[in-house]
Protein backbone atom coordinates (compact mmCIF):
# COMPACT_ATOMS: atom_id res chain seq x y z
CA UNK A 1 0.00 0.00 0.00
CA UNK A 2 1.83 3.36 -1.28
CA UNK A 3 2.46 5.85 2.17
CA UNK A 4 0.99 9.54 1.57
CA UNK A 5 2.62 12.66 2.64
CA UNK A 6 1.92 14.12 6.10
CA UNK A 7 -1.27 16.75 5.52
CA UNK A 8 -2.62 20.15 6.58
CA UNK A 9 -5.11 19.02 9.39
CA UNK A 10 -7.47 21.35 8.53
CA UNK A 11 -8.35 19.98 5.24
CA UNK A 12 -9.42 16.67 6.54
CA UNK A 13 -11.89 18.16 9.34
CA UNK A 14 -13.64 20.47 5.98
CA UNK A 15 -13.61 16.65 4.29
CA UNK A 16 -15.52 15.48 7.26
CA UNK A 17 -18.02 18.65 6.95
CA UNK A 18 -18.66 17.59 3.96
CA UNK A 19 -19.16 13.64 4.93
CA UNK A 20 -21.01 14.84 7.30
CA UNK A 21 -23.85 16.91 4.85
CA UNK A 22 -23.22 13.67 2.48
CA UNK A 23 -24.37 11.44 4.96
CA UNK A 24 -27.32 13.58 6.71
CA UNK A 25 -29.02 13.43 3.29
CA UNK A 26 -28.90 10.03 2.91
CA UNK A 27 -30.83 10.40 6.02
CA UNK A 28 -33.09 12.43 5.54
CA UNK A 29 -34.00 10.87 1.81
CA UNK A 30 -33.24 7.19 2.00
CA UNK A 31 -30.84 7.64 -1.11
CA UNK A 32 -29.00 4.81 -0.74
CA UNK A 33 -27.10 5.30 -4.47
CA UNK A 34 -25.47 8.22 -2.72
CA UNK A 35 -24.51 6.64 0.31
CA UNK A 36 -23.04 3.58 -2.05
CA UNK A 37 -20.75 6.28 -3.94
CA UNK A 38 -19.63 7.85 -0.07
CA UNK A 39 -18.92 4.43 0.35
CA UNK A 40 -16.37 3.60 -2.57
CA UNK A 41 -14.89 6.90 -1.73
CA UNK A 42 -14.33 5.44 1.85
CA UNK A 43 -12.80 2.79 0.17
CA UNK A 44 -10.36 4.92 -2.59
CA UNK A 45 -9.27 7.09 0.58
CA UNK A 46 -8.47 3.94 2.29
CA UNK A 47 -6.92 1.03 0.46
CA UNK A 48 -5.89 3.48 -2.53
CA UNK A 49 -4.58 6.63 -1.76
CA UNK A 50 -6.17 10.03 0.50
CA UNK A 51 -5.27 11.99 -2.60
CA UNK A 52 -8.45 10.40 -4.20
CA UNK A 53 -10.70 12.38 -2.55
CA UNK A 54 -12.33 15.13 -4.08
CA UNK A 55 -13.23 17.19 -0.89
CA UNK A 56 -9.42 17.58 -0.53
CA UNK A 57 -9.09 18.85 -3.65
CA UNK A 58 -12.02 21.27 -3.22
CA UNK A 59 -9.98 22.20 0.37
CA UNK A 60 -6.78 22.72 -1.75
CA UNK A 61 -8.04 24.74 -4.32
CA UNK A 62 -10.99 27.13 -2.56
CA UNK A 63 -10.61 26.75 1.50
CA UNK A 64 -7.07 26.71 1.93
CA UNK A 65 -6.09 30.01 -0.05
CA UNK A 66 -8.01 32.03 2.08
CA UNK A 67 -6.53 30.47 5.79
CA UNK A 68 -3.55 31.23 7.16
CA UNK A 69 -0.90 29.04 6.03
CA UNK A 70 0.16 26.60 9.05
CA UNK A 71 3.30 24.20 8.83
CA UNK A 72 1.34 22.26 11.26
CA UNK A 73 1.07 18.47 9.54
CA UNK A 74 -0.43 14.99 10.02
CA UNK A 75 0.23 11.66 9.62
CA UNK A 76 -1.35 10.29 6.87
CA UNK A 77 -1.87 6.76 8.80
CA UNK A 78 -4.23 7.83 11.19
CA UNK A 79 -6.46 9.45 8.51
CA UNK A 80 -6.44 6.25 6.28
CA UNK A 81 -7.20 3.89 9.24
CA UNK A 82 -10.71 6.32 10.06
CA UNK A 83 -11.70 6.10 6.49
CA UNK A 84 -11.57 2.35 6.76
CA UNK A 85 -13.56 2.56 9.33
CA UNK A 86 -16.08 5.01 8.10
CA UNK A 87 -16.07 2.51 4.64
CA UNK A 88 -17.28 -0.36 7.20
CA UNK A 89 -20.53 1.45 8.37
CA UNK A 90 -20.82 3.34 5.04
CA UNK A 91 -20.98 -0.57 3.35
CA UNK A 92 -23.29 -1.78 6.56
CA UNK A 93 -25.63 1.17 5.77
CA UNK A 94 -25.69 0.56 1.77
CA UNK A 95 -26.13 -3.17 2.33
CA UNK A 96 -29.06 -2.27 4.65
CA UNK A 97 -30.81 0.32 2.56
CA UNK A 98 -30.24 -1.49 -1.07
CA UNK A 99 -31.79 -4.87 0.44
CA UNK A 100 -34.90 -3.45 2.43
CA UNK A 101 -33.10 -3.76 6.06
CA UNK A 102 -33.98 0.19 5.77
CA UNK A 103 -33.76 -0.07 9.74
CA UNK A 104 -29.84 -1.30 9.04
CA UNK A 105 -29.09 1.17 6.82
CA UNK A 106 -30.30 4.00 9.24
CA UNK A 107 -28.62 2.28 11.58
CA UNK A 108 -25.08 2.68 10.20
CA UNK A 109 -25.24 5.49 8.49
CA UNK A 110 -26.38 7.86 11.70
CA UNK A 111 -23.12 5.68 13.58
CA UNK A 112 -20.93 6.79 10.25
CA UNK A 113 -22.76 10.26 11.24
CA UNK A 114 -21.70 10.57 14.98
CA UNK A 115 -17.86 9.68 13.87
CA UNK A 116 -17.47 12.17 11.04
CA UNK A 117 -19.34 15.05 12.88
CA UNK A 118 -16.85 14.45 16.14
CA UNK A 119 -14.11 14.75 13.81
CA UNK A 120 -15.42 17.76 12.34
CA UNK A 121 -17.01 20.02 15.19
CA UNK A 122 -14.77 18.62 17.77
CA UNK A 123 -11.24 17.53 15.74
CA UNK A 124 -11.80 14.29 17.48
CA UNK A 125 -10.68 11.07 15.35
CA UNK A 126 -13.13 8.61 17.22
CA UNK A 127 -11.65 5.35 14.81
CA UNK A 128 -7.96 6.72 15.56
CA UNK A 129 -7.89 7.26 19.24
CA UNK A 130 -10.11 3.89 19.33
CA UNK A 131 -7.99 2.08 17.23
CA UNK A 132 -6.90 -0.45 20.67
CA UNK A 133 -11.09 -0.98 21.59
CA UNK A 134 -11.43 -1.79 17.94
CA UNK A 135 -8.49 -4.49 17.73
CA UNK A 136 -9.53 -6.03 20.48
CA UNK A 137 -13.11 -6.68 19.63
CA UNK A 138 -12.30 -7.00 15.76
CA UNK A 139 -8.98 -7.94 15.25
CA UNK A 140 -9.17 -8.42 11.51
CA UNK A 141 -10.62 -5.02 10.48
CA UNK A 142 -7.67 -3.33 12.65
CA UNK A 143 -4.91 -5.74 11.03
CA UNK A 144 -4.52 -5.25 6.95
CA UNK A 145 -3.63 -1.57 7.97
CA UNK B 1 -39.63 9.28 9.03
CA UNK B 2 -37.19 7.33 10.11
CA UNK B 3 -34.49 9.02 8.52
CA UNK B 4 -35.19 12.43 10.30
CA UNK B 5 -35.34 11.40 13.88
CA UNK B 6 -32.20 9.17 13.18
CA UNK B 7 -30.63 12.19 12.40
CA UNK B 8 -31.43 14.08 15.07
CA UNK B 9 -30.29 11.32 17.37
CA UNK B 10 -27.13 11.19 15.66
CA UNK B 11 -26.66 15.16 16.35
CA UNK B 12 -27.87 14.41 19.93
CA UNK B 13 -25.54 11.57 20.41
CA UNK B 14 -22.61 13.85 19.29
CA UNK B 15 -22.91 16.34 21.27
CA UNK B 16 -22.66 14.59 24.16
CA UNK B 17 -20.03 12.45 23.38
CA UNK B 18 -18.47 15.69 22.35
CA UNK B 19 -18.61 16.99 25.63
CA UNK B 20 -17.69 13.64 27.48
CA UNK B 21 -14.54 13.31 25.53
CA UNK B 22 -13.52 17.03 25.87
CA UNK B 23 -14.27 16.94 30.06
CA UNK B 24 -11.72 13.96 29.95
CA UNK B 25 -9.30 14.91 27.69
CA UNK B 26 -6.08 15.26 29.46
CA UNK B 27 -7.75 14.96 32.89
CA UNK B 28 -5.31 12.80 35.77
CA UNK B 29 -6.81 10.25 37.34
CA UNK B 30 -5.74 7.22 39.31
CA UNK B 31 -7.04 3.85 38.94
CA UNK B 32 -6.42 0.13 40.78
CA UNK B 33 -2.94 -1.24 40.85
CA UNK B 34 -2.22 -3.19 38.03
CA UNK B 35 0.59 -5.68 36.75
CA UNK B 36 3.15 -3.88 34.64
CA UNK B 37 4.17 -5.90 31.61
CA UNK B 38 7.83 -6.22 31.25
CA UNK B 39 7.40 -4.18 28.10
CA UNK B 40 6.80 -1.39 30.67
CA UNK B 41 8.85 -2.25 33.39
CA UNK B 42 12.49 -2.44 31.04
CA UNK B 43 11.59 1.19 30.23
CA UNK B 44 11.36 2.91 33.50
CA UNK B 45 14.03 4.73 35.31
CA UNK B 46 15.76 3.19 37.90
CA UNK B 47 16.15 6.86 40.12
CA UNK B 48 13.29 8.86 38.87
CA UNK B 49 9.45 9.23 37.87
CA UNK B 50 8.88 7.75 34.35
CA UNK B 51 6.11 8.89 31.99
CA UNK B 52 5.21 5.78 29.87
CA UNK B 53 3.24 7.58 26.52
CA UNK B 54 1.39 4.64 25.20
CA UNK B 55 0.35 5.06 20.91
CA UNK B 56 -0.11 3.87 18.32
CA UNK B 57 0.55 4.07 14.71
CA UNK B 58 -2.89 5.55 13.89
CA UNK B 59 -2.86 7.91 16.60
CA UNK B 60 -2.75 11.86 15.45
CA UNK B 61 -3.20 13.07 18.82
CA UNK B 62 0.02 11.05 19.85
CA UNK B 63 2.50 13.32 18.54
CA UNK B 64 1.22 16.33 20.05
CA UNK B 65 1.60 14.76 23.33
CA UNK B 66 4.60 13.29 22.95
CA UNK B 67 6.25 17.26 21.89
CA UNK B 68 4.23 18.29 25.28
CA UNK B 69 5.91 15.10 27.47
CA UNK B 70 9.55 15.62 26.11
CA UNK B 71 9.25 19.25 26.58
CA UNK B 72 8.15 18.73 30.11
CA UNK B 73 10.41 15.93 31.13
CA UNK B 74 13.59 17.72 30.06
CA UNK B 75 12.95 20.64 31.91
CA UNK B 76 11.71 18.85 34.76
CA UNK B 77 14.26 17.11 37.27
CA UNK B 78 13.66 13.55 38.02
CA UNK B 79 11.29 13.36 35.42
CA UNK B 80 11.33 11.00 32.24
CA UNK B 81 9.67 10.64 29.51
CA UNK B 82 9.71 7.38 26.91
CA UNK B 83 6.82 6.44 24.34
CA UNK B 84 5.82 2.63 23.94
CA UNK B 85 4.07 2.21 19.97
CA UNK B 86 1.49 -0.58 21.42
CA UNK B 87 -0.19 -1.18 17.78
CA UNK B 88 1.48 -4.47 17.86
CA UNK B 89 1.32 -5.10 21.63
CA UNK B 90 -2.28 -6.06 22.31
CA UNK B 91 -1.16 -7.74 25.46
CA UNK B 92 0.16 -4.52 27.05
CA UNK B 93 -2.94 -2.59 26.52
CA UNK B 94 -5.27 -5.07 27.73
CA UNK B 95 -3.11 -6.05 31.07
CA UNK B 96 -3.14 -1.91 31.51
CA UNK B 97 -6.61 -1.93 30.45
CA UNK B 98 -5.56 0.96 28.21
CA UNK B 99 -8.68 1.28 25.05
CA UNK B 100 -7.36 4.76 24.01
CA UNK B 101 -4.34 6.49 22.58
CA UNK B 102 -1.90 8.47 23.73
CA UNK B 103 -2.37 7.22 27.57
CA UNK B 104 -0.14 8.03 29.72
CA UNK B 105 0.83 6.31 32.73
CA UNK B 106 3.44 8.15 35.50
CA UNK B 107 5.45 5.13 37.36
CA UNK B 108 7.67 5.86 40.15
CA UNK B 109 10.98 4.40 40.13
CA UNK B 110 10.20 1.49 41.97
CA UNK B 111 7.67 0.39 39.82
CA UNK B 112 4.57 1.63 41.39
CA UNK B 113 2.10 3.58 38.72
CA UNK B 114 1.22 6.74 40.41
CA UNK B 115 -1.79 8.23 37.70
CA UNK B 116 -2.85 8.06 34.18
CA UNK B 117 -3.83 10.51 31.85
CA UNK B 118 -5.87 9.69 29.01
CA UNK B 119 -5.45 11.94 25.78
CA UNK B 120 -3.13 15.00 25.23
CA UNK B 121 -2.40 15.89 28.85
CA UNK B 122 -2.71 19.52 30.69
CA UNK B 123 0.85 20.54 31.42
CA UNK B 124 0.08 22.50 34.51
CA UNK B 125 -2.43 20.08 35.87
CA UNK B 126 0.02 17.06 35.20
CA UNK B 127 2.88 18.51 36.77
CA UNK B 128 0.99 19.78 40.08
CA UNK B 129 -0.47 15.92 40.43
CA UNK B 130 3.28 14.35 39.52
CA UNK B 131 4.99 16.95 42.15
CA UNK B 132 4.53 15.41 45.11
CA UNK B 133 6.02 12.08 43.66
CA UNK B 134 9.42 13.83 42.34
CA UNK B 135 12.62 13.81 44.13
CA UNK B 136 13.75 17.32 43.60
CA UNK B 137 10.30 19.45 43.23
CA UNK B 138 10.80 22.38 40.90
Amino acid sequence: MPKDAPVDPRGPRFSAWMTTVVLAVVLLTGWWRLLAAQTVLFALCAFVSLKLNPWGHVYRHAVQPRLTPTTEREEAAPLRFAQGVGFVFALVGTIGYASGLTTLGVVATAAALVAALLNAAFGLCLGCEMYLLIRRYAPALARPQ
Amino acid sequence: MIGIWALLGALVVTGAVGAVLRFREGRVTKVAARDVPDEVRELLAPDAVTLVQLSTTFCAPCRHAKVLLGDLASRTEGLHHVELDITNLPAVASTLGVLRTPTTVAYSAAGTELLRVGGVPRRDALLDALRPHLVSPT
